[in-house]
């Protein structure tokens, strides 16, 4: 009875975090009824991203991607990413901290729409530490390969907003590679293009 | 990663599969063999087998020991016949709830239903008069027991001495489990292939409905654990741990050093294992098993009495 009541409670709770994300979208677009012009020179988008992998942690931090005209026309940025649990789950709570350090390639679909399919595929580096000298022969590093399949709002004013699902092709059992490398993640970041110029 | 394709692959068979498994009659899962504890709990139970104590007998170490996620009583055989012949400790077997009866039995139980036999035998040997008791708990059964200490069970309770958890799982190390909620559905169950001398006292099959069970119930434990959880005053837990458990992730034990403290703020103590099994401690029915095997069963077994008579 316990349990059916907990499993209710947590889909609500997911429900409750879907009908969100979908208004806050909804504004997003309402708001915005024209897409991003295609910006004439470079793009540096900077920004915060959070991950939540699912049946584990929420990992928090920064990431950057770049795009030039020469690179397929805008279509195609290259990117770093860091996110970590100490700025996630394990912020003031027992929970293991695990640094991921990422370098991504992204291509975007439509590039005219305001919201816009993208994929992007990363790879990289990932890190638990412990804490405490006990746990010094199981597995604690591995890299890190990931596609991602989602979308980027990208409105008239230049802010970007990519949501997306990701793959770790490489996860971890405790005995070849760290036990907290689960496979499936959702990601959210939200970045501004520093290079933008202001037409007016 | 390489459990989580053929994972999916049976999934993607599972929507034009059955979803009843081929249950044979020499199976656990049938029905028909039964754990031997349910015919003769006096001979595993020990409020059963004393219910009426003397007060020598009453403070007595009594262990009680639960075995995992689709085992049986039998986990803990091996312990019973070391002990054989001592008149200082009592052992008390306990079968989960939903286990060793039959798959339709299982497929319904929840891990409310799991943990609620291990309550069951304490608060008998309690109300029996029984005052030095600890738990003996393999796999599945740790998590079962740490949500106990994190949801305040043994506060106002006579407390546990000592929390002994071997092979304890927190994290799996199949992560293909974090999905069973999605993927569940379609497979229905999952067949073990394990041996058939281990159908008798292992369920063959596991519905998707139990590993959805288990997977809420770690996911409860992790996040207890994250929050911190302290022991009642006058116990203290070991947690034994395989270093290369094929089935309990080795990083469950870093989850539980990090999570658990004694009821005066202290760290919690942790022995990590030279071993390739999952509960290391139950060799019978296993192939190819080494000298050093039998070394760290010995030496675990010794080392747990040594702790519940001190």
């Amino acid at each position: 009875m316990h349990c059916s009541t907990h499993t209710l409670f947590r889909r609500g709770r997911l429900y409750h975090r879907l009908v969100l994300t979908a208004t806050v979208l909804s504004c997003f677009a309402a708001l915005t009824a024209r897409a991003q012009e295609r910006p004439a020179g470079a793009v540096l988008d900077l920004g915060i991203r959070s991950q939540k992998t699912i049946g584990l942690y929420t990992e928090n931090g920064i990431t950057a991607q770049f795009a030039h005209t020469k690179l397929a026309n805008q279509r195609l940025y290259i990117g770093v990413t860091y996110v970590t649990s100490r700025l996630g789950t394990a912020l003031n709570s027992n929970a293991i901290k695990q640094d991921n350090y990422l370098a991504s390639v992204l291509y975007l679909f439509r590039p005219n729409w305001l919201v816009r399919p993208l994929v992007r595929l990363n790879a990289g580096y990932f890190r638990a530490d412990y804490g405490s000298d006990l746990f010094r022969d199981l597995p604690q590093t591995s890299l890190l390969t990931s596609p991602e399949l989602g979308v980027c709002v990208c409105p008239r004013f230049p802010l970007k907003l990519n949501v997306s699902v990701g793959y770790n092709l490489l996860t971890g059992d405790g005995v070849t590679g760290p036990g907290t490398l689960y496979p499936v993640f959702v990601q959210t970041s939200l970045t501004w293009n520093v290079l933008h110029k202001s037409t007016h | 990663m390489r459990s989580l394709l053929p994972l999916l692959l049976i999934a993607l068979l599972g929507l034009s599969c059955s979803k009843e498994p081929a249950i044979t009659d020499d199976m656990l899962d049938s029905g028909k063999v039964f754990d031997p504890s349910l015919y003769k709990p006096e001979l595993y139970l020990l409020s059963k087998a004393i219910p009426n104590p003397t007060p020598a007998q009453a403070t007595r170490p009594v262990i009680i020991a639960c075995h995992g996620y689709s085992a049986t009583t039998f986990e803990w055989d091996e312990f019973r016949a070391y002990l054989a012949g001592r008149s200082d400790v009592y052992l008390s077997q306990v079968l989960l709830g939903g286990h060793g009866r039959s798959y339709a039995d299982f497929k319904q139980a929840t891990w409310r239903d799991w943990q609620a036999a291990i309550t069951t035998e304490y608060e008998a040997l309690v109300k029996a008069g029984y005052t030095n008791i600890s738990l003996l708990l393999s796999s599945t059964s740790g998590p079962l027991l740490l949500e106990l200490v994190a949801s305040n069970y043994f506060s106002g309770r006579t407390a546990p001495r000592n929390l002994l958890l071997v092979d304890p799982i927190v994290v799996p190390s199949a992560k293909s489990l974090s999905l069973i909620g999605v993927v569940g559905p379609m497979l229905g169950y999952i067949d073990t292939n394990q041996p058939a001398a281990e159908d008798k006292v292992y369920y063959h099959f596991r519905p998707q409905e139990t590993l959805q069970q288990l997977q809420t119930l770690l996911d409860v434990v992790r996040k207890d654990l994250e929050k911190g959880i302290a022991l009642p005053t006058g116990t203290t837990l070991k947690v034994y741990k395989s270093k290369q458990d094929p089935v309990a992730d080795p990083v469950s034990a870093v989850l539980i050093y990090n999570g658990v403290t004694n009821a005066a703020g202290q760290a919690t103590d942790v022995q990590l294992i030279d071993s390739k099994l999952h509960v290391y401690t139950r060799l019978r029915l296993r192939s190819d098993v080494t000298t050093a095997d039998q070394q760290n069963q010995t030496a675990t077994f010794a080392d747990i009495v040594s702790r519940v008579l001190r």
